[in-house]
């Protein structure tokens, strides 16, 4: 027992001065280095230059662009992997909702004082409106969908701590159910932006890939790179609006879940082994 | 020693060499943290303190040296909405590399999800057996 603690030990510090030593002498070169990789230069030359008009993503912040554009299905592939995530949640939470009951409860005893709800009902707008626009110039600015959305997911978790689970999911009607669907519709437009070009292609009559957004020389359509003389940047607009919603709507019914009554939760799992 | 003697040892490079050195120090103890340790909440607690570490080593990675003492690196994003040649030559010369941020951007999402899933798990477990430690839900039968 004492020797594989001295054997822990050790193999832990000899990870560490390897990686130490690689990354130092042969993996990262000099650090920091004056000068970016070539392929950093690539994007950087091209994330916003009308003069390459066949290579650019027209929108001014390069880490959105390669996001959503350049390595786009990296991310569709990591947003379905977040969905997932809460689809497996929802599957070993089965059972344990909060759906029904909440008819004899007096909601407004449950919760914290009068000065913080007062507080808190300042404050949920605000956290709306910057989680808002920190999504809609995700292309602009560094954000975005994801970032807004998780900002945004603070307002129903300050109600659900200050006012109680019952509150949201009885006053304000922010079920299971309800953020399923609005998660849904988010994907639903991740998906559809992603053959917004294609589509368009189909309909003109040209060459169009999926996950497109500027033209391209054997493909030269895209969407739009400003609407109304504001940058809008094609697809990413699209996306970081949908992404805010699915992201915002995922964490909630997460929040949600997690604040059942533990007493509740017990009663359904006693249930399920009885039943077995 | 060529990486201390390309650095000279002015305080900017020996800054750097520490924050390496700490990040490389935090992966070691929360490597330890999901071997070691039988509760299940501090293996999960370990876990985010290890993929934290990455992300900030790889944007370290990405980040750029100042261009001359006076005028820093500047974060990947343009401000100006139409830019003129001169515009984006300028920003390539000073911007810091963007893949390792959007990389870390994937990585923060996906390590999120997986990390909600495994807290799902755990609560469960704990519910289910009344323990969290792992020496424990092992001998288990059924």
């Amino acid at each position: 027992m004492r020797l594989g603690r001295y054997l822990q030990a050790f193999s832990l510090v000899a990870l560490a001065v390897l990686l130490a030593v690689a990354l130092t002498y042969k993996g990262l070169g000099d650090l920091p280095n004056p000068a970016v990789r070539d392929l950093a230069l690539w994007y950087l030359y091209t994330t916003l230059n009308p003069e390459v008009p066949n290579m650019t993503v027209m929108s001014p912040e390069a880490v959105t662009a390669i996001v959503w554009d350049y390595r786009g299905l990296d991310t569709l592939f990591e947003t379905m992997v977040f969905f997932l995530a809460i689809v497996g949640a929802l599957a070993i939470m089965r059972g344990i909702t909060l759906n029904e009951g909440g008819e004899g409860l007096h909601i407004e005893r449950y919760g914290l004082s009068l000065i913080t709800k007062t507080a808190t009902k300042l404050l949920v707008p605000l956290i709306i409106g910057v989680s808002a626009s920190i999504a809609l110039h995700g292309h602009l600015t560094p954000g975005g969908g994801f970032q807004g959305g998780s900002a945004a997911a603070v307002a129903p978790l300050l109600v659900l701590v200050i006012f109680s689970t019952y509150y949201v999911v009885f006053k304000l009607r922010l079920s299971e159910l309800s953020m399923i669907s609005l998660r849904t519709l988010g994907l639903m437009g991740i998906y559809m932006t992603s053959f917004a070009t294609l589509i368009l292609g189909l309909v003109i009559g040209v060459n169009a890939y999926i996950f497109q957004n500027m033209p391209k020389a054997n493909a030269f359509i895209g969407l739009p790179p400003a609407l109304g003389g504001s940058l809008i940047s094609g697809t990413l607009f699209f996306f970081n609006l949908f992404e805010f919603f699915a992201v915002a709507a995922g964490f909630t019914l997460v929040f949600i879940l997690l604040s059942i009554p533990e007493v509740k939760a017990r009663e359904v799992l006693k249930g399920e082994e009885h039943g077995h | 020693m060529r990486f201390l003697k390309v650095r000279n040892m002015d305080i900017n490079g020996f800054l750097f060499v520490f924050m390496l050195s700490t990040i490389m120090l935090n992966l070691v103890i929360s490597l330890y943290g999901v071997f070691a340790r039988p509760s299940l909440i501090k293996k999960i607690i370990a876990l985010t303190i290890l993929s934290d570490s990455g992300n900030v080593l790889a944007i370290a990675v990405g980040f750029r040296d100042w261009p001359s003492g006076w005028s820093p690196s500047t974060p990947p994003v343009l401000n100006v909405t139409s830019p003129k040649a001169s515009d984006v030559v300028s920003f390539a010369r000073v911007a810091v590399d963007p893949l390792p941020q959007a990389l870390v951007l994937t990585a923060v999402v996906i390590g999120l999800a997986v990390m909600l899933f495994l807290v799902f798990l755990t609560l469960q477990i704990y519910r289910l057996y009344g323990t969290t430690d792992v020496r424990k839900v092992a001998k288990l039968k059924g």
